[in-house]
């Protein structure tokens, strides 16, 4: 299983690679945006991606990834400061398959990803 | 400055440690800063703005504080300030303005954060976006009792 963890923080793609890693999941790419993660979705199963992020943001990720021939079907989890409810419903609208909203806690990520990788 | 404006900062800033970091924080008697200067050596700073409200934080660390902090995020030990505790002092104060936005937004509050910069340097000035007092918040962590502060500094209109 490969997952790709997208966020401008190289601290968060550690702790979210390194909790990915201990719990076995040891095939994890990492991009610092929207556009670098484009170009690594070959093969992927599973995007973590941040919202807020400089040259594409997350949302728009999610939008090029759902409209793309060959990997539109990739869920995407969401991980973000953005926790209003608004938000959390246009990342929805949009393609997210789940959201999670940081602070979280390795629990926390290690269930939504074996949720959607297991379930 | 009204406290309830400045309550869902420090909650969320707790809550980010004891979940990201897994350390709850002591709390020292919040004070009015005299001057810009901070005496951390490695500051995060975070805007925030919408019509109604304008302001920023800032958490300030001694080196020790912030290198247990690092160690502790990602597992990862390291020495000395480079760029990667630069960037994990950044991203906390992301989420601690994140955090709070949340809470402030459940009372019809909503505004716009920004991109956090990080200083790093003994006695750096620290200039908040708008000319108000600055609220100083001490914490202590570890067993060391490493203290840090919090500093906000924000304008809310009709308050």
């Amino acid at each position: 299983m490969r997952i790709l963890v997208v966020d401008d923080s190289i601290t968060m793609r550690r702790i979210i690679s390194n909790n990915l890693a201990q719990a076995g999941y040891e095939d994890v790419v990492q991009a610092g945006n929207g556009v670098e993660a484009l170009s690594q979705m070959n093969g992927v199963n599973l995007v973590l991606t941040d919202w807020n992020m400089p040259v594409m943001d997350g949302l728009t990720l999610v939008k090029e990834i759902r409209a793309n021939a060959t990997f539109g079907n990739v869920p995407i989890v969401m991980i973000t400061t953005e926790g209003a409810k608004d938000e959390v419903m246009e990342a929805l609208k949009n393609g997210v398959n789940d959201y999670i909203v940081k602070p979280f806690t390795k629990q926390i990520l290690l269930e939504k990803v074996n949720g959607i990788l297991n379930g | 400055m009204d406290v309830k404006f400045i309550n869902p900062f420090i909650e969320s800033l707790i809550n980010t440690l004891e979940m990201m970091v897994g350390i709850t924080p002591g709390r020292e008697q919040l004070y009015i800063k005299e001057d810009k200067m901070t005496h951390g050596d490695i500051t995060g700073i975070i805007g925030f703005a919408e019509r109604n409200i304008t302001g920023s934080i800032a958490l300030s660390f001694p080196n020790d504080a912030a290198l247990m902090i690092y160690g502790l995020m990602t597992g990862e030990n390291v020495a000395q300030i480079n760029r990667e505790v630069q960037d994990s002092i950044g991203e906390l104060a992301n989420i601690v303005a994140g955090g709070a936005k949340s809470e402030l937004a459940k009372s019809g509050l909503a505004f716009h954060i920004s991109i956090p910069s990080v200083i790093v340097g003994k006695n750096h000035a620290i200039s908040h976006k708008v000319d108000t007092p600055v609220v100083v918040i001490p914490f202590l962590i570890g067993k060391a009792k490493h203290r840090f502060v919090m500093e906000i500094s924000m304008k809310v209109l009709g308050h």
